[in-house]
């Protein structure tokens, strides 16, 4: 990671109150783009569509879907749903994903 | 792998020599870089055109993470007369997603290499890795508690600003011309050397991110929608976030009021009263990313009537036509704004307002002010539930701002799109003294009759539209040969001329944007 020049000092518009004086900083939550288990991968790529009330994408959520399930979707897309290949998300994460969408509890009825 | 065992082998490679260089990339970048096995490349043949899979299946995919190893495939690539087709993100829906332009050519697939390298909050600039995506660097900038603003595309969680801004891609906020907010690129040229442009040659220098045009010619533009490098750093701007952004949305009740909605915004964005791309959305984009579906209200194939329009209009509460502005700024200034445009639209005498407020939080409303205010999400996924099947094409012709020829280009649109029993799904998209027009061709692609419609509706509208002086800005990869002739013989024989200057072996992404020795006789 190299170093980040992000020192803000005001504006001289008054109004643009910019944060002072941020320090670099070295790698973080999501920034560095690094999968961090299935929970991050699914707000960060499945949620946008898939936690919609079905709007966007079918709800996975509750449906005890298994890993293997998700894994084939995934990589292969279905219909209007894109593929993702391994460079985007790795076979790792993915099982995790995996995991993580089949123990999620059924979304509460609104 | 054996030799003899690749299914898909590029134009004119012999399975030998395929190997040959399959063993050379392994060794290169380690075998778990280098895809040969059909479940691995499933995800780089997923397409939404209507052409046959098979038409666009890679016959390998390379993932590199530095730009020696970039430097390493091109040579390679041009030992073994390998063709590549480079992919950031690989998120270009409608223009032919991860897909190669044709059947054989390898992925060199670059989403591994996802470093922010800087972001300078005082400048508001940044230089990232092909594979950064938005959402990563919209987290990066929360995390990091960053005064800055991102400008996306609607696929915002998941694309990215190299791939889209290569592609010369829009945006919704004030930056929303992307390739304008540019600022440096690097590339590696198909003889393997890095070039970077602007101030970027110079040793030392730190002006790279802020001065674009540097010195001599100035060639960034030459290297978008083009096949003459990979680039594998991209600078860019990005605003400071102001103290207000107040997204807001102007209803229209009949599809017949487009001309004067055009005329009444025009001022309001060349003088930057409003300084965002304005969005001029249509009912069935409006309807699909509010969760309509064609089958709530029908199940008769063909271009769903009028009538029908009308009701989802009236029963989801939308306009004919719904345009996304905002304003941005402290409070004083986005109130003297406010009450021009409240002015403004009063002496137009039709068009109802809604805040944010008014809004409470329904979509699509919520939505477009993320993508005005720059928040990543993935809403607009909506339009490819509107019929269903995954088939989407962007058929984006650009227009002047100007009502008459917006009135022009949307009766001619819906009229070949009706013919063919397909509807149109489109927006405008207000630059500053452009449109992109862009309709979203949204078919069944299960249904191979309506996969065969919608790709005769395709060369309908790229006919009808070039016979009145129209050509669109960007096209997926089955349709980049047709639109390069759009353009004209001269265009053509000089791009081609630069290829075979640049890249003689034609190995980088041949048939980008129409660019492909092999194929062109026109000297």
């Amino acid at each position: 990671m190299s170093v980040i020049r992000s020192k803000a000092r005001s504006l001289a518009i008054a109004a643009l109150v910019l944060p002072s004086a941020l320090v670099a900083f070295s790698a973080s939550a999501s920034g560095d783009g690094q999968w961090k288990g299935g929970e991050h991968v699914y707000q960060k790529v499945c949620g946008h569509c898939h936690d919609t009330n079905g709007d966007i994408g079918p709800v996975l959520a509750g449906r005890g879907l298994p890993p293997a399930y998700i894994t084939a979707i995934v990589r292969q897309g279905f219909r209007a749903m894109p593929a993702f290949p391994a460079s985007f998300i790795d076979d790792a994460s993915l099982q995790q994903v995996g995991e993580y969408i089949q123990q999620l509890p059924a979304p509460a009825k609104e | 792998m054996s030799e003899q065992d690749y299914k898909v082998l590029p134009r004119d490679v012999e399975q030998g020599e395929f190997h040959q260089a399959i063993e050379k990339f392994r060794a290169l970048l380690g075998d778990d870089n280098v895809l040969v096995e059909e479940a691995q490349l499933k995800p780089y043949n997923k397409i939404m055109m209507p052409s046959e899979d098979a038409e666009h299946a890679p016959s390998a995919a390379v993932t590199a993470t530095t730009v020696e190893q970039v430097q390493g495939v091109v040579k390679i690539c041009n030992e073994h007369k390998v063709p590549v087709w480079t992919v950031s993100t690989g998120r270009n829906f409608g223009y032919g997603s991860t897909a190669p332009h044709h059947r054989g050519q390898i992925i060199l697939d670059l989403k591994k290499m996802n470093k922010i390298i800087h972001v300078d909050a005082e400048l508001g600039t940044a230089l990232v890795e092909p594979g950064v995506t938005y959402q990563q660097l919209y987290d990066y900038i929360q995390e990091n508690n960053l005064p800055l603003m991102l400008s996306f595309s609607a696929p915002s969680a998941i694309a990215g600003p190299l791939g889209n801004t290569m592609d010369r891609g829009v945006g919704y906020t004030p930056y929303g011309e992307h390739f304008l907010m540019q600022c440096g690129m690097e590339l590696v040229l198909a003889n393997g050397e890095v070039y970077r442009t602007g101030m970027g040659g110079v040793e030392g220098d730190n002006a790279w991110q802020v001065f674009k045009w540097g010195y001599g010619p100035t060639l960034d533009g030459m290297f978008t929608q083009a096949n003459y490098g990979i680039c594998t750093k991209l600078g860019f701007w990005l605003m400071h976030k102001p103290p207000v952004i107040k997204p807001f949305e102007i209803q229209f009740e009949e599809e017949t009021d487009i001309a004067e909605i055009v005329e009444f915004i025009r001022p309001l964005r060349i003088n930057q009263v409003i300084p965002n791309s304005v969005v001029i959305a249509g009912v069935l984009w409006e309807a699909s990313t509010a969760g309509v579906r064609r089958s709530d209200y029908t199940s008769e194939p063909g271009a769903t009537p009028d009538a029908i329009l009308k009701q989802i209009q009236k029963d989801k509460h939308l306009g004919a036509w719904n345009v996304y502005c905002a304003l941005y700024g402290t409070p004083e200034q986005v109130e003297v704004n406010w009450n021009i445009v409240t002015g403004a639209l009063k002496q137009l005498g039709k068009g109802k307002i809604i805040t944010e407020e008014e809004a409470g939080g329904t979509e699509p409303f919520t939505y477009r002010a993320k993508l005005m205010s720059g928040v990543p999400n993935l809403r607009e996924f909506g339009l490819y539930n509107w019929r269903g099947g995954g088939g989407s094409m962007w058929f984006a012709p650009v227009s002047q701002a100007r009502g008459s020829e917006c009135d022009k280009q949307y009766a001619l649109a819906k009229e070949i799109l009706n013919k063919h029993g397909l509807d149109y799904v489109g927006e405008f998209i207000v630059g500053w003294r452009d449109m992109h027009h862009v309709i979203d061709v949204l078919y069944d692609r299960t249904n191979p009759e309506e996969t065969k419609r919608a790709d005769a509706c395709f060369n309908e509208l790229l006919d009808e539209f070039e016979k009145r002086g129209y050509a669109v800005y960007r096209v997926n990869t089955r349709f980049m040969d047709r639109v390069a002739q759009s353009y004209g013989p001269v265009k053509r024989r000089l791009e081609h001329t630069l290829k075979k200057a640049l890249d003689p072996n034609n190995i980088l992404a041949p048939g980008k944007s129409g660019i492909d020795l092999d194929k062109f006789n026109d000297w």
